[in-house]
């Protein structure tokens, strides 16, 4: 009880003794203004600073971020403030005004191109990456092909059984991101709802849900009767990739950094940033930049598909 | 004299300082509580409003990308409740033994080595926690189980079980040592021996720290969100039956720590998170005063 009061006392006492510092702090900076208490004027930036805002997909937001790092090493003078929110919401700024580059992991609709016309916006479209999904097993899985037909019931709990696509007998264990990953949007347009096409699909609720690519990969890779879907940019030899038949048949395509650039992989896509009009001045600088050499080597680096080779 | 009154007024006014910023620092826990209250209530609303309550806290679906979006969070709240109460069926007899142990029957030395040893455990970050779970004990426990996947309540039950018990042994032990010399002894010279001492004397006696600790216990485990995030699956299923332990759940906490940091700000998703915090507050108030309320009666029936 006594060491309580005593540690009550001792904790007042700190808090009284700091308040009285800083209101003496203070008032003596007040008294004396010339002493260095008080910080010089910040420096004013060069008049010739340009900022660039980007808004929009967490997908494409690593990209975005390392190159407004590696940009700004270049260019000190440039200010790029980059965020993330979603493709609508980068959309949506660019439209407002209140961002000149609009990242998207998806086309712009057609809808937002006429809400783009009525407010005097024409979104110029810039693919900077491509970015394949991998569907991925356990390494001692059968199996080694599906359709993208089969995948949609899979991962709808549709077909609960490995033996419904010619793998043995297991109950499926399906593997997926949680509904903050822009991957789980694009696995869910691509492969759950057919490519759009049945908007009613949607993941089953027994589908585990994991923070991130890498944990999706390691629980695939210790889980023998797991489907998961991961980045190109993460696989390895854990894991099986599987080869995917795209909607209505064909032959199955393994995913490679080829296949998704020339658009055979089905679960591919690509990485856009929109400008209101053909961007001038730094804006296009950066954007140049980008898709140059320097911008696409960081696109690779974040497992990425760059542009061309 | 005058000195002498001065001096004696100065310590009056020095006491009433202390008496009155000690005040406001009690009254300012309450203010916090009702502000973070408040604050979850006013972003929970507009959810609460669009959507009955009867399909937000009964519904079976928690999907908030779908068209359109459900936000039934009956699976989530099980979710928790299977988790911690696996924690607590693990951590509270392991728990308690352990504290009667290093209360009453070891040696000075050994308590002395094992009590650092079990508050060390409360030192350990969650995320070690998780990692040991979804790397070393998930995949071995599902290998010897025969589970189809090494990500499961029970899973997360164990390791809660784990982090909670340095809270429940160090305050029920602390509750044991704290029961009167006079108690044991009377007891041991009405012929009873050491252990019936221990569960019909001193364990009664200590009742009302014990049920604190247990309650304490409890709390760590529903709030706990890193560990259960990586080691339960995040399935949002209603687990059934005594099957569900072994099959992948999604809690509350982990459902908020994985969704909100990319929800779009003021969409339905983020207040139906909102509402789930909410909720996770109504539980823990409630399981804290239903304590209060038996820690308080026992307290009365013991003296």
């Amino acid at each position: 009880m006594d060491t309580r009061r005593l540690v009550l006392v001792g904790f007042v006492a700190i808090l009284l003794v700091s308040a009285v510092l800083v209101v003496g702090c203070a008032r003596r900076a007040e008294m004396e203004p010339g002493t260095a208490v008080v910080p010089p004027a910040p420096v004013e930036p060069p008049a010739s600073a340009e900022t660039i805002r980007q808004i929009g997909s967490t997908t494409v937001l690593p990209i975005a971020e390392a190159w407004q790092k590696k940009f700004s090493e270049t260019h000190p003078s440039v200010k790029i403030a980059v965020s993330g929110g979603g493709s609508g919401a980068g959309i949506e700024a660019l439209i407002s005004g209140t961002c000149e580059v609009a990242s998207s992991s998806r086309e712009i609709k057609d809808k937002e191109r006429e809400q783009a016309a009525a407010a005097g916006v024409s979104p110029v479209e810039h693919i900077i990456a491509h970015d394949g999904i991998a569907v991925v097993v356990h390494p001692s899985n059968p199996v080694s092909e599906l359709s993208i037909e089969q995948l949609s019931d899979m991962f709808t709990g549709k077909i609960r059984n490995w033996k419904d696509v010619g793998g043995q007998s297991g109950e499926i264990q399906i593997i997926s991101r949680d509904s903050a990953s822009g991957t789980y949007e694009a696995f869910k347009e691509l492969v759950v709802t057919l490519n759009k096409t049945d908007k009613e699909r949607d993941y089953a609720a027994e589908a585990l849900k994991q923070a991130s690519n890498q944990a999706v990969l390691t629980s695939v890779a210790q889980t023998k009767a797991a489907i998961g879907y991961i980045g190109l940019g993460y696989l390895d030899e854990t894991v099986k990739a599987l080869r995917v038949i795209p909607m209505g048949g064909g032959t199955a395509v393994e995913v490679t950094a080829d296949a998704v650039l020339d658009g055979t992989y089905p679960v591919s896509r690509a990485l856009y940033m929109y400008t209101n009009g053909e961007p001038t001045g730094i804006v296009k600088e950066y954007l140049d930049w980008g898709k140059g050499p320097e911008g696409q080597a960081i696109v690779a680096g974040l497992g990425f598909v760059p542009i061309s080779k | 004299m005058r000195k002498h009154i001065a001096a004696k007024n100065r310590r009056h006014v020095w006491e009433w300082l202390i008496e009155r910023l000690t005040q406001i620092a009690g009254l300012l826990a309450i203010v916090f509580v009702l502000l973070i209250f408040a604050f979850l209530l006013r972003d929970a609303l507009p959810v609460l409003a669009q959507y009955p309550l009867s399909e937000l806290l009964g519904g079976t679906r928690w999907s908030p990308t779908a068209e359109p979006e459900k936000f039934g969070m009956l699976p989530l709240m099980l979710g928790s409740l299977y988790v911690t109460a696996g924690a607590l069926l693990l951590a509270v007899p392991l728990g308690l033994a352990c504290a009667v142990f290093v209360a009453e029957v070891a040696p000075k030395r050994v308590r002395e080595m094992l009590k650092p040893a079990v508050e060390l455990l409360a030192a350990i970050p969650s995320v070690v926690f998780g990692f040991l779970g979804l790397l070393l004990i998930g995949p071995w426990l599902a290998d010897k189980l025969d589970l189809p996947i090494g990500q499961f309540a029970a899973l997360g039950s164990l390791i809660l079980a784990f982090m909670a018990l340095p809270t429940i042994v160090s305050v029920s032990e602390d509750a044991i040592r704290a029961v009167p010399v006079a108690l044991r002894e009377n007891s041991l010279a009405l012929g009873a021996t050491d252990w019936q001492t221990i569960c019909r004397a001193v364990l009664p006696a200590a009742r009302s720290g014990i049920i604190a600790a247990v309650m304490l216990g409890l709390g760590r485990a529903i709030g706990e969100t890193m560990t259960v995030l990586m080691v339960t699956g995040n399935a949002a299923v209603i687990p059934r039956g005594l099957l569900g332990f072994l099959r992948p759940v999604r809690t509350m906490t982990a459902t908020i720590a994985a969704e909100m940091g990319e929800t779009a700000f003021r969409t339905p998703h983020y207040h139906a998170l909102f509402a789930v915090g909410l909720i996770l507050l109504l539980i823990t108030f409630l399981t804290n005063t239903i304590a209060d309320v038996v820690v308080r009666r026992a307290g009365r029936v013991g003296s």
